[in-house]
C-alpha cells in the first residue's frame, strides 16, 4: 500500500504497533502522537537547517565563510551551539515573576510549533481534515505579541519592557495589513483551506495578480518574524536584544529556535499563498516533478529561496526607527492591502488579469 | 611678534596687574597672571581677542603652590596662548572659567579631582574620572605610586 | 511609560567602551543625558611622572586603542620640544605617513561600528577587512598591529623596509574603491538617510562654545583643521583640502569622515612618492640616550637621574581623527617629565552630550552617539 501522506505514515506505524490488540482510538491517538512527534522532529530539523543556511548565506554576503568547522562545512555547528546552551544556566532576575519568565519563552515556542500542524507541504501530506487551516495559522502566529510581552514584563529588566512594548506595538501594526492582505488570496481562491488555494494556482501563480498583496505579505512577515529592517524590539545597538536581555540558556535558545520556527513558518507562507505551494507551471519538463516526493522537493527549495530573500535584506538594510516603522504600518501598508482586496475582487469579477488576458477557470 | 602685540594690548587694558607675557616657541605666547585678574582676562580674550576656544585647562602641582595651565585657541589668529597661574598650596582655589567658556566643565572637574584645585563657582564640581567619595588627589607629586623604599635612588651626576 | 531614568552602560553595545550614559526617558523621547566616565581610567598623566620620556609611547599607544600612534605623535612632539630636540625631515614624513595611515584606519574603524549601530551588520566586516589592509603595512614596519610603540624622540625607531611604499600605494588604490561602495550602501540607502538626517544636530555655535571639535565642528560648517590651520611637522607642504559638511547632524559627520578618507588618500599619495625619492637618517643625531630604555640597573644603585639637562615646557596639538588634541609635557630637569597632560578631544566632545542628546528618541542614541566616535580610551586616559 503507498502511503501518500504523513498522517498515512503515522496510522500506518500505530495499527502495526498496537493494531493488533488495542481498542481504536487508542490507535488513532498513537497515530497522533507518532504524527506530532514526526512534524516535530521534521521542523526543528528544518529550523536547524534553515540557521545553517542564515549563517552560510549571511557569510557569503559579507564576505566571509560563515559556521565551517563543526561537520561538513559547518553543518554540526547548530547543533554544537544548541547542546552549549541546553547545559547553561539560566538566572531568573531576583525580582522576577518566575511564572511569566519561564512560561513566557515556553509558550512562544509551543505556539510557533503548532502552526506546522496545519501547514500541508504536498498533496496529502497534511492532515487533511481542516477547511480553515488559513485562518487557524494566523490566529496562531498572531498570538506571539502576548507571550513576548509576559516575557518582557516578567523580567523586570527596563530595556525588556521598552523591547515588549516595541515589539506588542509593532506586531498588532502589521497584523492588520497581514490579514488584509490575506483576504485578498481569500478573495481569489475563494477558500480558507491552504490545500485547496494552492490547488486554485494550477493555472497561474497568485503574485501575478496580487503582487501588491504579495508587497505587504512579505513586509509584514519582515515585521512579525522581528528581522531586520524591522528587529527594533531586539535592537542589539540600543536595547542590549531587548525583549530577551535577561533570558540565557535554554530559555535563551527557546526564543532563538521560535524566532527562526516562526520565520520557516512565514517563507512556507508565502510559498503556499503567492508562489503556488508545491506546483511547478505546467510548461516545465515533467521530468522535473515526475520523481517521488517530488512536491516536497519543490516546495522547499521555493521555501528556501524565499528566506533567501529576507537573509539578503538582513545583510543590505539598517533598522529602522520605532515611529517611522508604525507610521510605515498604519499609513501606508493598510491602505495598500485595502487597495489589493479591491484588486483581487476586480480579477475576480472580471474574471481576467491585466497581463496574462483572460484563463478560464479564473475566479469563482 | 604677535607676542608683542599681545603684551601691549594686555599691559593697556590691565596696567600694573602683574600680569606678563612671555614668549613661547611656536606659540602666540604664555601669559602669567594672578589668580585675582582670573576672570576679567579670560573676558577680555574671548571678545577682544578671539580667542574662543578653549582647548583644555591642566593644573600642575609645585609642592608650595599650584599652577592652573589654560590652552586657548583663536580661529582668526590661527594659534594658541597659553595661560598661567600659580595658586597656594595651603587653600588652592580660582574662579572658575565656565562663565567664560562652558567647555571648561569637565576640564576643571578633573583638574579639582586630580590636582585638587577648587573652583568658585563651577556649576557642577562632582567627581568625573574617580569615584564618588574619593578623598585623594591623585595628580599632587605627595601621591606616590610606588612603596618609599623602591623610589630611594642615589642621585649620581654624570 | 512614565519617566524613568536607564543606564546604558558601563556595559552596552552602544558605548563602545566602558562609560555608563543615563539618560532620562519619557517613553521613547530622551529628556536628560548624564554621563559616568572613568571606568577605564588608569593613570597615564601619572604613570607618566614615573617614566622615562621614551618608555611614555607604551601608554600613548594604549590611550587611544584605535588610533595609538596619532597619540604617539602628539606626544613626540611636546616631549621634542620641552627637550629641546629636532627630528630629521625624513622622520617627519614617516610619521605624517603613519598618522594618516592611522587616520584611515580609525575611520574606517569607525565605519564598521557606526554602521552595525544602526543594525547593518557587513559594512562591519566589509570595513575590517580593509582596516586589515593597514594594520598590514603598520605591521611590516612598527610589528605591531595596534600598539606600535615606533616612534621615538627625535624621530622613529626604524627606516621603512624596501617595498612598503609600494604597498601603501597598492592599498591606497584598493581603499578608494571600497569609499565608493561604503556610499552606496549607506548614502544610496533611503532607511540610512532617513535613521540619519537631522539627527543630533549641534550647531556650529554651540560646537564653539562647548569645545566640541574634529569632524563634529567641520561637519557644522566650520573649516577648522590644525592640519591647515596650523601645520605641524610637514603638512605645509602637502596639498589636501579641508573636509566639511553644512547639515550638523549625523549624515553631516558621515560625510566629512568619508571625505577625509579620501583626502587622506590623498596626503599619503605625496608622503609616500616623497620618500621614495628622499633616503637619509630617520633619527636625529645628538638625542640624550637615557631618554630610551633605561640603562640595566646596577646592584641597588637605580637609575641614574639627570639634574643637568636643560628645564623646557612643551605643546604640542595635532589634528586627531577624533579631533583636537593636545600634549603638555613639564620637563624640570630630570629623567622623567614632571607633568604630563593630554587634552582628549572626545573627552570635550562628550562633555557636550546633552546638547545633542535631548529631544531626540532612545533608538536615536546609537547613531548620535556613533557618529561623535566615541573612543573611551583616551576620554579617561
Amino acid at each position: 500500500m503507498a502511503v501518500q501522506s504523513l498522517y498515512g505514515v503515522a496510522s500506518l506505524l500505530a495499527s502495526a504497533l498496537f493494531g493488533a490488540f488495542a481498542p481504536a482510538w487508542l490507535v488513532v491517538l498513537v497515530a497522533d502522537a507518532i504524527f506530532g512527534a514526526i512534524l516535530l522532529a521534521a521542523s526543528m530539523l528544518n529550523t536547524i537547517l534553515l540557521i545553517w543556511y542564515e549563517r552560510k548565506l549571511l557569510g557569503r554576503f559579507m564576505d566571509r565563510r560563515g559556521a565551517m568547522h563543526v561537520g561538513y562545512a559547518g553543518l554540526l555547528q547548530n547543533f554544537a551551539d544548541g547542546l552549549k546552551l541546553f547545559r547553561k544556566n539560566t538566572y531568573p532576575p531576583r525580582e522576577a515573576d518566575v511564572l511569566g519568565f519561564y512560561s513566557g519563552p515556553t509558550a512562544y515556542l509551543v505556539s510557533s510549533l503548532v502552526i506546522f500542524g496545519v501547514l500541508p507541504i504536498s498533496t496529502g501530506w497534511d492532515n487533511g481534515s481542516l477547511p480553515l487551516s488559513l485562518l487557524l495559522a494566523l490566529v496562531i502566529f498572531s498570538f506571539a505579541p502576548l507571550f513576548i510581552f509576559v516575557s518582557a514584563w516578567s523580567s523586570n529588566n527596563k530595556y525588556s519592557l521598552m523591547g515588549g512594548m516595541r515589539s506588542a506595538a509593532q506586531m498588532i501594526a502589521y497584523e492588520v495589513p497581514i490579514l488584509i492582505a490575506v483576504v485578498a488570496v481569500i478573495v481569489l481562491s475563494g477558500s480558507f483551506d491552504l490545500t485547496t488555494i494552492v490547488a486554485e494556482q494550477r493555472n497561474y501563480w497568485f503574485w501575478a495578480p496580487l503582487f501588491l498583496a504579495l508587497v505587504v505579505f512579505v513586509a509584514g512577515m519582515l515585521a512579525e518574524m522581528e528581522r531586520i529592517p524591522f528587529d527594533l524590539p531586539e535592537a542589539e545597538a540600543e536595547l542590549v536584544e531587548g525583549w530577551n536581555t535577561e533570558y540565557g540558556g535554554m530559555l535563551f535558545a527557546f526564543f532563538m529556535l521560535a524566532d527562526y520556527l516562526r520565520a520557516l513558518i512565514g517563507s512556507i507562507l508565502i510559498v503556499l499563498l503567492f508562489l503556488g505551494g508545491w506546483t511547478l507551471p505546467s510548461y516545465v519538463p515533467s521530468a522535473l516533478t515526475n520523481f517521488p516526493l517530488a512536491g516536497i522537493v519543490w516546495f522547499m527549495v521555493k521555501t528556501y529561496l524565499v528566506f533567501g530573500l529576507f537573509v539578503w535584506v538582513r545583510a543590505s538594510l539598517p533598522r529602522v526607527r520605532t515611529d517611522q516603522l508604525l507610521r510605515v504600518g498604519w499609513m501606508r501598508m493598510v491602505p495598500l492591502s485595502l487597495l489589493s482586496v479591491f484588486l483581487a475582487a476586480l480579477v475576480v469579477v472580471s474574471r481576467c488579469l491585466p497581463v496574462i488576458g483572460c484563463v478560464p477557470g479564473m475566479g469563482r | 611678534m604677535a607676542t608683542d602685540e599681545l603684551n601691549q594690548r594686555i599691559q593697556q587694558r590691565f596696567p600694573d596687574r602683574g600680569i606678563t607675557v612671555e614668549p613661547f616657541e611656536g606659540l602666540a605666547g604664555r601669559v602669567l597672571f594672578p589668580p585675582a585678574a582670573a576672570l576679567e582676562l579670560f573676558r577680555f580674550l574671548r571678545d577682544d581677542r578671539s580667542f574662543h576656544h578653549l582647548s583644555f585647562v591642566a593644573g600642575v602641582d609645585w609642592k608650595s603652590e599650584r599652577e592652573v595651565v589654560y590652552a586657548l585657541w583663536s580661529d582668526t589668529e590661527r594659534d594658541y596662548l597659553l595661560l598661567s597661574t600659580r595658586v597656594d598650596a595651603s587653600d588652592p582655589h580660582l574662579e572658575s572659567a565656565t562663565s567664560v567658556w562652558p567647555s571648561a566643565n569637565w576640564h576643571e572637574r578633573e583638574a579639582w579631582e586630580m590636582v585638587g584645585i577648587r573652583f568658585d563657582h563651577h556649576p557642577d564640581l562632582r567627581h568625573l574620572l574617580m569615584p564618588d567619595g574619593y578623598e585623594f588627589h591623585p595628580l599632587l607629586r605627595s601621591f606616590k605610586l610606588h612603596e618609599p623604599e623602591e623610589l630611594e635612588v642615589k642621585v649620581r651626576h654624570v | 511609560m512614565s519617566e524613568m531614568w536607564i543606564n546604558m552602560g558601563p556595559q552596552h553595545p552602544m558605548t563602545h567602551g566602558l562609560w555608563n550614559l543615563r539618560v532620562r526617558i519619557e517613553g521613547e523621547i530622551i529628556l536628560d543625558a548624564d554621563p559616568e566616565m572613568g571606568y577605564l581610567h588608569r593613570g597615564i598623566e601619572k604613570i607618566s611622572e614615573d617614566r622615562h620620556y621614551n618608555e611614555i609611547i607604551t601608554l600613548m599607544d594604549r590611550t587611544c586603542y584605535v588610533a595609538g600612534i596619532a597619540w604617539e605623535h602628539l606626544y613626540i612632539q611636546a616631549a621634542e620640544q620641552a627637550l629641546h630636540v629636532t627630528p630629521p625631515e625624513r622622520a617627519e614624513y614617516i610619521r605624517v605617513l603613519t598618522e594618516e595611515m592611522q587616520r584611515l584606519a580609525s575611520h574606517i574603524m569607525w565605519y564598521a561600528a557606526f554602521v552595525q549601530d544602526l543594525g547593518l551588520m557587513s559594512p562591519f566586516l566589509y570595513g575590517m577587512r580593509d582596516r586589515d589592509l593597514l594594520l598590514d603595512i603598520f605591521q611590516s614596519f612598527t610589528g605591531g598591529r595596534l600598539t606600535y610603540e615606533y616612534m621615538r624622540v627625535g624621530g622613529v625607531r626604524n627606516d621603512l623596509p624596501p617595498g612598503t611604499t609600494a604597498q601603501v600605494r597598492q592599498t591606497m588604490d584598493w581603499l578608494m574603491d571600497r569609499f565608493v561602495e561604503y556610499d552606496r550602501l549607506c548614502l544610496g540607502s533611503d532607511i540610512f538617510r532617513r535613521r540619519c538626517d537631522d539627527i543630533g544636530v549641534l550647531k556650529a555655535n554651540d560646537c564653539v562654545t562647548y569645545g566640541v571639535t574634529g569632524p563634529m565642528l567641520r561637519a557644522a560648517g566650520v573649516a577648522r583643521d590644525l592640519r591647515k590651520d596650523r601645520p605641524y611637522a610637514v603638512y605645509d607642504q602637502l596639498e589636501f583640502d579641508v573636509a566639511r559638511a553644512d547639515s550638523a547632524d549625523v549624515t553631516g559627520r558621515y560625510l566629512v569622515r568619508l571625505q577625509e578618507m579620501r583626502q587622506s588618500v590623498r596626503i599619503l599619495r605625496q608622503v609616500v612618492d616623497w620618500l621614495d625619492g628622499h633616503p637619509g637618517p630617520v633619527m636625529a643625531e645628538h638625542v640624550p640616550r637615557w631618554l630610551g630604555a633605561p640603562y640595566a640597573p646596577i646592584g641597588r644603585e637605580g637609575y641614574l637621574v639627570k639634574r643637568s639637562y636643560p628645564k623646557g615646557l612643551g605643546f604640542s596639538a595635532i589634528e586627531e581623527p577624533h579631533g583636537e588634541a593636545a600634549a603638555y609635557v613639564v620637563n624640570e630637569g630630570g629623567e622623567h617629565p614632571y607633568r604630563v597632560k593630554f587634552r582628549s578631544p572626545v573627552f570635550v566632545n562628550l562633555s557636550a552630550v546633552k546638547k545633542y542628546l535631548v529631544g531626540y528618541r532612545v533608538a536615536d542614541i546609537p547613531p548620535i552617539l556613533g557618529s561623535v566616535d566615541v573612543c573611551v580610551g583616551e576620554v579617561d586616559r
